[in-house]
């Protein structure tokens, strides 16, 4: 009985798998049911972050040629109050894809929009064009950026980073 | 086996919070967690990675208390925008220590995040267990007591952002942060006080002449004032500055009140 109540212990105190975490912090990887195939990305173990270039966020334009086109096409979304954070890839020759969306209320506690406002940003988020290929050294690389629109009463409000 | 850009390697993957000193454990006999403070200090230096975030794990079931393995496991889902996860991890480090970590949470609020309110929260909790000096931000750039009043211009409360950052300005042996001046002159031309906005500027200028955003709101002033000679030589010299690289960077955000090229070429097309 000792015996086997040792195992139990050790059992649930040991055994317990470890966090299933990706290769990295927010790693997306290729998912048939949502990516569009003809979307490459150049080196899939070599995705860097927006921020690894040490040049901030990079668009033709700079931001405010980004706000101009999200603006261009916003729709009011009815009455969502959120923050949507829509995070992608930019591949080695500046074009999006592999889109993922989470979206948050003001004390940071997940929500779910509708499909409809979900498709709607992740088209809209789609066809911004003005990606900056990610270079150092003369290299081209794939990054990983993230948009996140502040909705306020289904205004948009801000767009970070 | 991923390349992580090399220039940036250090400075971008590097710790957002001082390292703690392990030693302090080691000399309390608490041998658990000097072992945890040791894993958490060393998973810091290749942050993101899933053998890093285990060894977070790791610290915090030998040392639970060890609010800076919380704090490092959480920067990556700051940077990498999930910030439902980013919140629930950090959260528990300052739940540990909030005198160390309610500053440093409110500055992410603020900067990557823009939750004005959010931010305005911590630093007053950060107040009532700290008294009026709240330290300076993560990046260096600024005392967070200017970043409180810069909440309040986020939240359009120009005159509260005014009275806080002028009061951080006559605190006895405070040194002028970067962008201190260069704040409260744009919130006075916000505010239509130009003479006020123009002594800021000079003052911003005075402080640190590395800076194109001073010279564009100086020509914005000079053109409402019917100077356009003068508005133009100052816009000019804010473009040569922009493009001699003298602009507001960071590698994660867009500064807030940040002037761009496109804002300045627009100024000059219409002044032609």
């Amino acid at each position: 009985m000792i015996i086997f109540i040792t195992f139990i212990f050790y059992y649930k105190v040991f055994s317990q798998a470890p966090p299933n975490y990706p290769a990295q912090v927010g790693d997306i990887a290729f998912d048939a049911k949502l990516d569009d195939p003809a979307f490459k990305v150049c080196d899939d173990r070599n995705v860097q972050q927006y921020y690894s270039f040490g040049k901030g966020f990079q668009y033709n334009g700079d931001k405010p040629q980004l706000k101009r086109e999200v603006l261009k096409q916003w729709k009011k979304l009815s009455d969502v109050n959120a923050m949507i954070t829509i995070r992608f890839i930019v591949n080695c020759e500046g074009k999006s894809g592999r889109f993922r969306i989470q979206s948050m209320d003001d004390s940071y506690q997940l929500i779910v929009l509708s499909e409809k406002v979900n498709s709607q940003l992740i088209q809209l988020t789609r066809s911004l064009s003005g990606w900056i290929i990610g270079t150092n050294r003369e290299r081209s690389f794939d990054y990983y950026q993230y948009l996140t629109f502040r909705v306020n009463n289904g205004n948009l409000i801000e767009i970070t980073p | 086996m991923r390349i992580i850009l090399p220039i940036f390697a250090i400075m971008l993957t590097g710790s957002v919070s001082a390292q703690p000193n392990c030693n302090i454990y080691k000399m309390d006999n608490d041998l658990a967690c000097y072992e945890a403070c040791n894993k958490a200090t060393e998973a810091e230096t290749y942050q993101g990675t899933m053998e890093s975030q285990r060894a977070f794990d790791e610290a915090i079931r030998l040392c639970p208390k060890l609010d800076y393995a919380y704090i490092e496991k959480s920067v990556p889902y700051l940077k990498r925008g999930d910030f439902v996860t980013w919140k629930k991890i950090i959260d528990q480090g300052v739940e540990i220590n909030p005198r160390r970590n309610l500053g440093y949470r409110a500055w992410c609020r603020y900067q990557f995040i823009r939750d004005y309110q959010g931010a305005i929260k911590d630093f007053e909790l950060l107040e009532k267990l700290n008294g009026s000096n709240l330290g300076y931000s993560q990046n260096g750039d600024y005392h967070l007591t200017i970043v409180k009043g810069l909440c309040y211009r986020g939240i359009g409360d120009n005159i509260r952002a005014r009275a806080i950052i002028k009061a951080q300005l006559s605190v006895t042996n405070y040194s002028p942060m970067p962008f201190d001046y260069l704040h409260l002159g744009i919130i006075e031309f916000d505010l239509k006080n130009f003479d006020a906005a123009i002594e800021n500027f000079q003052k911003s200028i005075a402080h640190s002449d590395y800076l194109a955003d001073p010279y564009y709101y100086l020509a914005l002033i000079c053109k409402r004032q019917n100077s356009p000679t003068e508005s133009k030589a100052n816009m000019l010299k804010a473009k040569a500055y922009y493009s001699k690289g003298y602009v507001r960077k960071d590698s994660y955000t867009t500064p807030m009140d940040k002037v761009f090229l496109s804002d300045i070429e627009a100024h000059l097309v219409s002044s032609k």
